[in-house]
């Protein structure tokens, strides 16, 4: 190696140091600049950053820098910015947060935008109603998703299931756990015992949300204590997977049971469709969760992903061109693709089908098929949500290890919910 | 007091880049925190005076908070002096005068340097899980292993074992300790026939007093402390049942997942308290039980 002089070594060290902050900064020669903000997964960030080049392509002049964390990072790293005042100008919303932020103030309404900049002519009402806040649009669906049972069909196959997997009740499912399991000797499915969407879902089939719009806790004791039952019944009758999996909570995918091969079916979004048949070489189906015989509806389709202004976009024009190339510039949309969910415009979701993968080819026919079997979108959760979330699984913990009684239990994290969301408030 | 800063001038030269940070970076945050354990403040909205709500709350209401104390006193009231004996007893292993002593050295001290990684504690998610390495090599002896980090009466042990194998630093001062007594002890002793078990009790530890006091105090700090090993195992989230809520993934949770920072900045501030108090009550008490060599008396 040759050797450099101190100078030269200041240099090279300057050099690097710049080259490693470079991506955070805005290039000196765009005169625009918008940064744009979200949770992500190695793909969804590829695909990002490609939509970012195409848009800077064809916006010469305008910069956009792109931010991405986990989604467990996200909200702690929004958090930090909103109260620093310094947000991205767009940052990707859900819709459990959209709420607190709009009500803090911390997005602006893109009413004035519409038919100004942002066409929203052919875009799906229903979707575009799920970021109206107080009468105003402050997030912009760019996708929507529902819950889905994704099932090893391979086994399905062997087990001879023909279930009607998006008619199914719950004791249909339960009699294919049990002919899987006996059948094939891998388990039916998860224990869902800790899935607290899913027990969301019972509630609805027996008629209530599991907030009121107060925000007050009305689903019941009995609800969740059902919920329990039912799934300590299949754990009893050995059909689902063991309990040790079970207590082991937010798991990475790739150690959910359909991927492992520890069971025929576990419980997800189906926008994460594609996600989890990638890491499967069986072929997957796409089931309904069951349903109760003469009850309501347990699903609802959702936002999965809103893309919002904040209130400290300084460039408002180019931030609104950006979000307009998002739902309507081919070249972008067909980056995008349905990695984020179902688009709610329908000519790109025509111009994407003939490339589709047989695993988003599955997404969008799984979509079509429980557009008429599904309920209206509930409110948004109240705050301290997230920390009710945690309760159930801490409680159910207690049921699947068999430390407490299932009525007690239930009883026990009904009150503990509503005391979570009075003291959040 | 002039007189102090001169015999001490050095010293203080040498702490200024830890004064520097302390004053500049430190400091400030460390005050904010304060004022916000008397606030509610969830990050979005202002920060809003509370008194002291949080510390009641805290002591009154709060059955997680008991449920973490009791996990972490736990922890450090096993992961301690696991650790310490683990290491005292390596230290004298390496005491002997082997030839490679440094290999070894570097050998032993490598979990220490690994040990607070990510990586380990991913490691020992796979090792103990109900179809780890452990289960699979307690099979190969017809022991049917239990779900170690599934099962809240077992998974707290799991994270002793590997604070146990992380004993690098306080060996290497056990290792400087003992090569500071002086040898001629031990042969007066060999000459009057005294036991090495004796020697053991009668040599080493009394004159060993200062350092094991010294290594006691610094990895009770750090077993109180003790994050990132819990917060992967458990996925972030105390579980199964809060087993493994360590006082500090708590205090992450409240903070960074409930925005609930005003409550965390008053965990925070409880947790230098008990830190505090212990370290207060080991420097009291050491005067009954640790012996310097040059004390005149």
């Amino acid at each position: 190696m040759t050797k450099m002089t101190r100078r030269q070594a200041l240099g090279t060290i300057g050099a690097a140091a710049a080259a490693a902050t470079l991506p955070a900064m805005p290039a000196l020669a765009a005169d625009r600049s918008i940064r744009h903000f979200w949770w992500g997964n190695p793909e969804r960030d590829r695909r990002t950053f490609d939509v970012i080049d195409v848009f800077q392509k064809a916006h010469s002049g305008i910069e956009v820098s792109g931010e991405t964390i986990g989604w467990g990072d996200y909200w702690t790293k929004m958090a930090t910015q909103t109260a620093g005042k310094n947000m991205a100008d767009l940052v990707q919303m859900d819709y459990r947060f959209l709420f607190e932020y709009v009500r803090r103030g911390a997005l602006l309404p893109l009413d004035e935008h519409i038919g100004n900049g942002l066409d929203l002519s052919n875009f799906d009402k229903g979707p575009l109603s799920g970021g109206m806040v107080d009468g105003k649009l402050y997030a912009l669906n760019i996708g929507s998703n529902s819950q889905v049972v994704p099932y090893n069909a391979r086994l399905f196959d062997e087990a001879g299931i023909d279930a009607d997997v998006i008619n199914w009740t719950h004791e249909e499912f339960a009699a294919v756990c049990e002919q899987i399991t006996s059948k094939t000797g891998v388990k039916g499915s998860d224990d869902n015992s800790l899935m607290i969407e899913s027990m969301e879902a019972w509630a609805r089939q027996n008629g209530r949300d599991f907030y009121d719009a107060d925000g007050n806790v009305s689903a019941t004791a009995e609800d969740v204590a059902g919920y329990w039952q039912y799934w300590a019944d299949l754990r009893d009758a050995g059909v689902v997977t063991d309990k040790n999996m079970t207590v082991i909570l937010d798991k990475p995918m790739s150690e959910s049971g359909i991927v492992t091969g520890a069971s025929a079916m576990s419980l997800y979004w189906s926008n994460q469709l594609v996600a989890v048949q990638s890491l499967m070489s069986d072929p997957i189906g796409a089931a309904m969760v069951a349903h109760k015989t003469g009850g309501g509806y347990g699903q609802f389709i959702k936002p999965s992903m809103f893309m919002s202004l904040t209130r400290d976009a300084k460039d408002v024009e180019a931030a609104i061109m950006y979000m307009n190339d998002w739902i309507n510039a081919p070249d972008a949309t067909s980056i995008i693709g349905l990695e984020r969910g179902i688009p709610a415009n329908p000519d790109v979701r025509a111009a994407l089908a003939p490339s589709f993968t047989p695993a988003e080819k599955l997404s969008v026919d799984y979509f079509n098929a429980i557009q008429d079997k599904v309920g209206p979108l509930p409110l948004p959760a109240p705050k301290g949500a997230g920390e009710v979330r945690d309760n159930f699984m801490r409680t159910g913990t207690e049921v699947v290890l068999g430390n407490m009684d299932v009525k007690e239990a239930a009883a026990l994290f009904i009150d503990d919910a509503q005391s979570i969301v009075d003291r959040a408030r | 007091m002039k007189k102090f800063f001169a015999r001490n001038a050095p010293g203080y030269v040498f702490l200024t880049p830890w004064f520097i940070g302390f004053f500049f970076l430190a400091l400030g945050p460390i005050l904010a925190s304060l004022y916000l354990s008397f606030t509610r403040y969830d990050m979005v909205a202002d920060p809003r005076w509370v008194g002291l709500d949080n510390y009641a709350y805290m002591f009154e209401k709060d059955r997680r908070f008991w449920k973490a104390l009791e996990v972490t006193f736990t922890y450090v009231a096993l992961a301690v002096p696991a650790r310490l004996i683990m290491a005292l007893g390596v230290a004298m292993l390496l005491d002997k005068g082997l030839r490679t002593i440094g290999l070894y050295r570097a050998i032993f001290y490598l979990p220490s340097l690994l040990g607070s990684s990510i990586a380990i504690a991913i490691l020992w998610r796979q090792l103990f899980s109900a179809d780890g390495v452990v289960n699979q090599v307690l099979a190969n002896f017809g022991i049917q292993g239990a779900a170690w980090i599934s099962n809240p009466d077992t998974s707290l042990y799991t994270l002793v074992v590997l604070a146990m194998w992380q004993f690098g630093s306080p060996m290497l001062i056990f290792l400087a300790g003992l090569r500071g007594i002086p040898r001629d002890l031990y042969e007066a002793a060999e000459i009057d026939g005294t036991s090495k078990r004796r020697q053991f009790f009668r040599i080493t530890l009394p004159l060993l007093a200062p350092v094991i006091f010294f290594n006691l105090v610094l990895q009770t700090i750090e077993a109180f402390k003790t994050f990132s090993s819990a917060f992967i195992i458990s996925n972030g989230t105390g579980a199964p049942a809060d087993s493994l809520l360590f006082y500090t993934v708590y205090l992450f949770n409240e903070a960074f997942k409930f925005f609930r920072m005003g409550y965390a900045s008053a965990l925070a501030w409880v947790l230098l308290l008990i830190i505090g108090f212990f370290t207060a009550v080991s420097f009291f008490t050491s005067k009954y039980w640790v012996h310097y060599e040059n004390e005149r008396d």
